[in-house]
């Protein structure tokens, strides 16, 4: 075998944009032109579009499932899908995002139901309750930038681990992968609008979270509610 | 992709006189189109001109884009283990 996976840097110009073909966690659908790659060319699809994501994977499973070797499973699940599904990949998209929705909807046909989250907030149940009173989630978190300036990498981790998965979702594909909307809205199959209102509950909610923090901490909030 | 964050807020004055937003809500959306590089440019020149007299939006803007520098940043980032990196090389070359 001439082209054996190696794990290779993430080069450069990594993002194309997608279509994101097919749904790999599902069955490949009807439509979705199969491509017949050789063993070859399959190897090297693996070796040089999926594997230098890796780490990005690692890194988005562990802060859904906020443990080692719930990760570890959901990642090694994940790109055995990918090569499985390879056909459905073309070949030069955007294979972080196409892989990202693969780990995504893994995670939630695998690993939700045993997911070790002590909040076990289903999206719905929070949706309904958010949608309910429209008027409480449009609103402003009064916290001032310093005070967050202040929190280390944990204390960030703990609030973010804190939000139910749908909203911890949007922030890690958007702030810590970079995802643009459009990639998101395909990444979780939903449209751009909710993708932006999404963002916006989810950093209410974080912003909520790190006021506590902060306040706990012993930094004067100028506001007092 | 997106564009990096602005190193540097947009005019802010020492001036700033408005003490309330009637808007606020708006504005952060805004803001966060912003951050995320979402926004169009009308968009931009909107919140500029906000940005140049009201002191809420001033605070929003300051505060938002520091949560998430602290995602982007300090934010400790797992490496996949070695041995799952080997694993999944090894499973991928007994399918075919
Ligand atoms: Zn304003």
């Amino acid at each position: 075998m001439s082209d054996t996976p190696t794990r290779d840097d993430r080069p450069a110009g990594a993002d194309q944009m997608l279509p994101i073909d097919g749904n790999p966690a599902e069955q490949p659908q009807a439509d979705t032109p199969a491509r017949g790659y050789t063993d070859e060319q399959k190897y090297r699809i693996f070796n040089k579009e999926f594997m230098p994501h890796i780490d990005s994977m690692y890194n988005f499973a562990f802060r859904l499932t906020t443990d080692e070797d719930d990760a570890n499973d959901l990642v090694q699940d994940t790109y055995l899908k990918a090569f499985r599904f390879i056909s459905s990949f073309e070949q030069g998209t955007n294979a972080k995002a196409w892989l990202f929705r693969i780990l995504k909807n893994s995670f939630i046909n695998d690993y939700r139901k045993k997911s070790k989250e002590p909040a076990k907030v289903d999206y719905q149940d929070v949706e309904t309750t958010y949608n309910s009173e429209d008027a409480e989630t449009e609103h402003t978190v009064d916290l001032r930038a310093e005070s967050v300036s202040d929190l280390i990498g944990d204390e960030v981790a703990t609030a973010l681990n804190s939000l139910p998965v749908d909203f911890r979702t949007v922030i890690i594909l958007c702030d810590i992968e970079g995802f643009t909307y459009e990639e998101m809205a395909k990444i979780l199959d939903i449209p751009i609008g909710t993708v932006r209102s999404r963002l916006h509950r989810a950093r209410n909610l974080l912003k909520e979270k790190l006021r506590d923090y902060a306040s706990s901490m012993g930094y004067k909030e100028e506001s007092d509610e | 992709m997106q564009t990096s964050l602005p190193s540097s807020s947009p005019v802010i004055p020492q001036s700033a006189t408005k003490e309330h937003c009637d808007h606020q809500v708006d504005c952060l959306k805004m803001i966060q189109l912003i951050l995320d590089g979402e926004a169009t440019e009308q968009q931009v020149a909107k919140l500029k001109i906000d940005l140049e007299s009201c002191q809420p939006c001033i605070k929003m803007y300051h505060l938002e884009r520091e949560v998430k520098e602290l995602l982007a940043k300090r934010m400790e980032k797992r490496c996949c283990p070695d041995e799952l990196v080997a694993t999944i090389k090894s499973r991928i070359l007994s399918f075919s």
